[in-house]
This record gives C-alpha cells, sequence and structure tokens, in this order.
C-alpha cells in the first residue's frame, strides 16, 4: 500500500468513523469497547482490498453487519448476557413517558440476538427497505420480514411497556415465509 | 406512535450519544494490520527454533545416534555479544539459546509487475563460530541441537527438502515430496518437521492496479502441510483448505501469502497463525482435522517469534509500551496474567526467565533502530547483544535472527 493510499485511508476514517462508530455501537447493543473493535476489524479487512474498493463506507458497513451477524454471534452472546439491568418500569404504563420507553427499548436492545438487533438498526436506524436488508445481508426478504417480527414480538415480551403502544406495521400480517431465519450458515 | 417509532427513536437517540472516534483511529487500524500481516515472512523459521524444552528429555538430533541429554541441564549464563556488529560475524549466544542463523530479506524484481521476497541465509559454522552465507537455500529451518538443518532450493515451491549436515555443510538427506513446499519448520525436540505446501511461491509479489508499491499475491495459494520424521523423512501430507470468509462482501477470507504452519511447542498439534479469525490462529491434528486450541497454549500469538517458555509456564505477547518506552508482555499461559518485561519484540526465550528480544537503546527515538539484547523478567538489567540495525522497516540491509538451542 504506497502512502497515498494511505493518505486517502486516513482521510476516510477522519471523515466517516464517526458514523461508522455510531452503527457499530448500535450493533453491539451499546458496547463502545466492543464496537471500537468490531469497526477496527471491519476497517483491517477493508484495507486488505483498499486499492479495489470503489465504495469503502458500503463495503465497510456490509463487513460491520455481516461480522457481528455471524462470526462474533457466540462471542457476543456472552456479553449480551451482562449488561445492565433494565430500567424500573414505571407504575403504569400508560403513564410512562417516551423517554422512558426509549430507554426501556434500549435496555431490551441489548437483549436481543446479534441478528435481531442487526435488522432492526438496518430497517429503524439506516431506514432501509426488507429488500436491501436482504442483499446485505445475504438473505432473503422473507427472512428480513420475519426476522423483523420476531425481534419486535421479543422487545414486547422483554418489555411489556411497550405492549401498550400500537402494531407496527410489520406486525400487521404475520409471516408466511417458513424459510430458515439463520442468515448466514 | 409504534413500537417501530420508539425503536426508531431509541436508535438514534443512543447513536447521537456517541463521541467520535477519535483522531487516532486511523492509525489504530493501520497498526493493527501491520501488526497481522508483516511478519509472516519472518515468523516461521525463527519462531520454530526458537525454543527447545527442558522439562523433559530433549533429544538431539544426529542422525545414527541416540543422543539424549537430559532435560534439566543447567542453563548456562555464557553471552557472547558482539554489539559492533550489524549484521553480526561472530557467535551471538545467551546461556544455550543461540543465534544459529540470519537472513537479509530483499526484492528482485521479475517485470514491471512481478517481484519476490528473497532470503539470503548466513549459517553458524560451529567450527569456526563465524557465520557463513550459504547462497543456495531459499528456506533454512535449524533443528535443536544445531547439528541439522532442513532447506528448501531456490525457486520455490520446490519438490525435495535437504537436511544438512551444519558441521560439513553437506547435504545428508534429500526428502522427495508430491506437494511442493515451501516453508519448513521443526518441533521443540527436533524429531519431526513441518512442511507448508503452496501451489505457487508464497513470497512473491505483485503491483495492484493503480499502486507503485510492492503487495503479496492474494488469496494464499497455501494447500496443506506435512508432518515428516526428521530422521527418516516418512511422513503424510494432509489438505487444508483456505477458508473463505463469509463476512467479506468480497468473498475470500484473508491469509498472508505466506502463512506457514509449525508444530505447537507441546508438539502435539500444527498450528498456524489467521490474521483475520476470531482468535487469530488455528490449530489440528497431526491428520490437518481443526481441533480447539489447547487451553495452554491459547495466548499463543503466531507473530510473536518466542513463543512460549521452555516449562510451558510463560507466553511470550505483544508489545506493551507502559512502563518503558519500549516493553513487552508476558503472560501467564492459564491465566493470562501479563507481566511487563524490557523488549520492543520478544524473539527467543532462554530458560523460563530471560529472553532475547529486539529494542532499540534507552536514549532512541527511531524505533527502527534495534539491537538484539538479553532481558531479564523482573529486572531492569538489559543487556545488548549485537550492533544495532539500519534503515526503516523493509529497507535494505536489515537483518532477521534465526535462533536454535544447542
Amino acid at each position: 500500500m504506497d502512502a497515498e493510499a494511505q493518505d486517502r485511508f486516513r482521510e476516510f476514517v477522519e471523515n466517516r468513523s464517526s458514523s461508522l462508530l455510531k452503527t457499530a455501537v448500535l450493533l453491539t447493543g451499546g458496547d463502545r469497547h466492543a464496537a471500537e473493535d468490531l469497526l477496527q476489524n471491519a476497517l483491517v479487512k477493508a484495507l486488505n482490498r483498499w486499492q479495489r474498493i470503489d465504495e469503502p463506507e458500503a463495503y465497510v458497513r456490509q463487513i460491520l453487519y455481516r461480522q457481528q451477524i455471524s462470526r462474533w454471534r457466540l462471542k457476543w452472546r456472552r456479553r449480551e448476557l451482562s449488561v445492565a439491568e433494565l430500567p424500573e418500569a414505571a407504575a403504569g404504563s400508560d403513564g410512562v413517558a417516551a423517554a422512558d420507553l426509549r430507554l426501556l427499548t434500549r435496555g431490551a436492545l441489548t437483549r436481543l440476538t446479534a441478528r435481531q438487533r442487526t435488522v432492526l438498526v438496518l430497517r429503524y436506524f439506516e431506514d432501509l427497505p426488507e429488500a436491501d436488508v436482504a442483499r446485505i445481508l445475504g438473505c432473503s426478504v422473507g427472512t428480513v420480514r420475519s426476522t423483523t417480527h420476531r425481534s419486535l414480538a421479543r422487545l414486547r415480551a422483554i418489555a411489556p411497556e411497550l405492549g401498550a403502544l400500537g402494531p407496527a406495521a410489520g406486525e400487521s400480517q404475520p409471516s408466511r415465509d417458513f424459510s430458515p431465519v439463520e442468515v448466514r450458515p | 406512535m409504534n413500537v417501530e417509532d420508539i425503536v426508531r427513536d431509541a436508535l438514534r437517540e443512543q447513536a447521537a450519544e456517541q463521541a467520535s472516534a477519535g483522531p487516532g483511529f486511523a492509525d489504530r487500524v493501520l497498526a493493527a494490520r501491520r501488526r497481522r500481516r508483516v511478519r509472516g515472512l519472518a515468523c516461521a523459521a525463527a519462531a520454530t527454533a526458537a525454543v527447545v524444552g527442558v522439562a523433559v528429555a530433549v533429544p538431539l538430533l544426529d542422525f545414527g545416534k541416540d543422543d539424549v541429554r537430559p532435560a534439566d541441564v543447567v542453563q548456562r549464563d555464557e553471552i557472547n555479544a558482539h554489539t559492533d556488529q550489524s549484521p553480526p560475524r561472530e557467535l551471538v549466544s545467551v546461556g544455550d539459546t543461540v543465534l544459529a542463523a540470519y537472513y537479509i530479506p530483499r526484492t528482485v524484481e521479475h517485470s514491471a509487475q512481478r517481484a519476490e521476497r528473497v532470503r539470503d541465509y548466513w549459517l553458524l559454522d560451529p567450527k569456526t563460530e563465524t557465520y557463513e552465507k550459504a547462497t543456495k537455500w531459499s528456506y533454512v529451518a535449524i533443528a535443536p541441537g544445531l547439528k541439522t538443518a532442513a532447506v528448501l532450493e531456490r525457486d520455490l515451491p520446490v519438490s525435495r527438502i535437504g537436511l544438512l549436515d551444519l558441521d560439513t555443510g553437506k547435504i545428508r538427506t534429500w526428502i522427495q515430496v508430491d506437494h511442493e513446499v515451501a516453508g519448513l519448520a521443526f518441533s521443540r525436540d527436533g524429531l519431526k518437521l513441518v512442511a507448508t505446501t503452496y501451489d505457487e511461491n508464497p513470497d512473491q509479489l505483485v503491483k495492484m492496479q493503480g499502486s507503485e508499491s510492492w503487495d503479496q499475491k492474494q488469496p494464499s495459494s497455501r494447500t496443506g502441510f506435512y508432518v515428516l520424521d526428521a530422521v527418516s523423512g516418512k511422513g503424510s501430507w494432509s489438505e487444508v483448505k483456505v477458508d473463505s470468509d463469509t463476512d467479506d462482501p468480497m468473498g475470500g477470507g484473508f491469509l498472508n501469502a505466506r502463512q506457514d504452519f509449525s508444530m505447537s511447542p507441546d508438539g502435539r498439534h500444527v498450528w498456524a497463525g489467521n490474521p483475520m479469525g476470531d482468535v487469530g490462529k488455528q490449530f489440528y491434528d497431526l491428520t490437518g482435522a481443526e481441533v480447539a486450541i489447547p487451553a495452554n497454549q491459547k495466548y499463543l500469538e503466531w507473530y510473536v517469534d518466542a513463543w512460549q517458555s521452555p516449562s510451558g509456564r510463560l507466553v511470550a505477547g505483544q508489545f506493551a509500551g507502559e512502563k518503558w518506552k519500549t516493553s513487552s508482555w508476558v503472560l501467564d499461559a492459564r491465566t493470562g496474567e501479563k507481566t511487563e518485561v524490557h523488549g520492543q519484540q520478544l524473539l527467543a526465550w532462554v530458560g523460563d526467565q530471560s529472553l532475547i528480544a529486539w529494542d532499540i537503546a534507552a536514549d532512541s527515538k527511531d524505533e527502527f533502530r534495534q539491537r538484539l539484547v538479553k532481558v531479564t523478567i523482573g529486572s531492569d538489567k538489559i543487556v545488548p547483544l549485537s550492533g544495532f540495525l539500519k534503515g526503516n522497516d523493509g529497507a535494505a540491509g536489515r537483518w532477521e535472527p534465526v535462533f536454535a538451542e544447542r
């Protein structure tokens, strides 16, 4: 790798690492240290192909998503179980303020599997359509739909206060897709 | 507001709270990549020859004789240092750990787009205790005992392995192989020889489109390994397929073009680094089937040449730099508990308490101006053993040590 390519890489990291790190933090359920590791690993991979990558950000993001789902799944599971307890719910779900609900949701997100959390981050943080999520993760649209549905249901099970909210569009129709939900072998 | 809305809001709120990655993040990534890959060329020969167990009887490789010395032979304290010589002309050793050879890597350009990283070796002549140039060999591994070297001829990969008598300088045996070999490593007891097989020369260099600098050719052409009896040359080949990386949108895992196999320090398995893997290394049984990493070897780093201490209790680790400007970690092999020791880069153990390392001078600001030193756990004493390297990493004239135990 020549000096010019290194400069381009440094410039890319300087401009985009904050945005990429935000995504990585969400993928790891709020574990900043794990997120930096995740991003560092993805950037090292990108470096190995730096001169052949046309769109580095898209490339790095794709590695982030896939890496989080497949190879690091077992490693993160241990972390997921060790996160802080959910905040105490307010007295009644009707009275729970939006800020408390967001906090509850963040706590509940840490207790999803890496796969479930990644699909939610792609759908609701990155605002990607199901077809794009499927393409990025290398699975069917049906799998994205069913994983989204199950993930939201699981959030409700973890934080019953969310049950008082209206049904999500993704939940209005039960999935008829029976393909395996495992995204990668 | 529905569940989707609250999930969206919660994720955005959490993202907004994150501080930036910090100004040094790109350098951290570049350094991590360097650590994972640049040692590929230098690693195998030095690392494998570096340690010999003293807790068990160590049969010395000496054809026709059953020469077994007691394992708990007292470490000699004698130091042979030549601080005015770089590369050394005369014997460098600490106790039983000997600089058995060194090589100088250089780049040979075959065309505008193709080149090769070759090594020129200097081997210790045991009679004169000087280093003599051995131009015929492209790769050399020295067996403990310093009586035998396994060698490969030029134009890797090659279909025969020579067993060189270091006393006479003559090949004692040629081992013919069906799968071509480009890397060699002796087991720590010297009884087994692991040969890594490749379809192509793993030291070839190419120029990527749009780049002016040489880079290793990807993907790696590694095919597997032989485990051979170092005396009879008999053994078998095991195929090890290069993993494809399912995380990588462009497919294919990253392995250094040269990523040699070695016998694990306890001699039970064959292992190799896996720079992009979850744990950075993979272990195999002698038939090539991947096995779990043994508990007392989980802290081994393939790019830290010193590996495990002779008793197996300690493992040489990465650069530390906390108590001193240049220092490294030594880890408890089972618990991972860390102790900081002087030395920029740990190369070979001398017993269980001392190591030979690369280090810079105390007042130096040049991280590449290193010399061989002896360092000791729990001690501030640093004993220089050689003169300083010249030039930057990768520059012409820098030499790479190959240690073995006598």
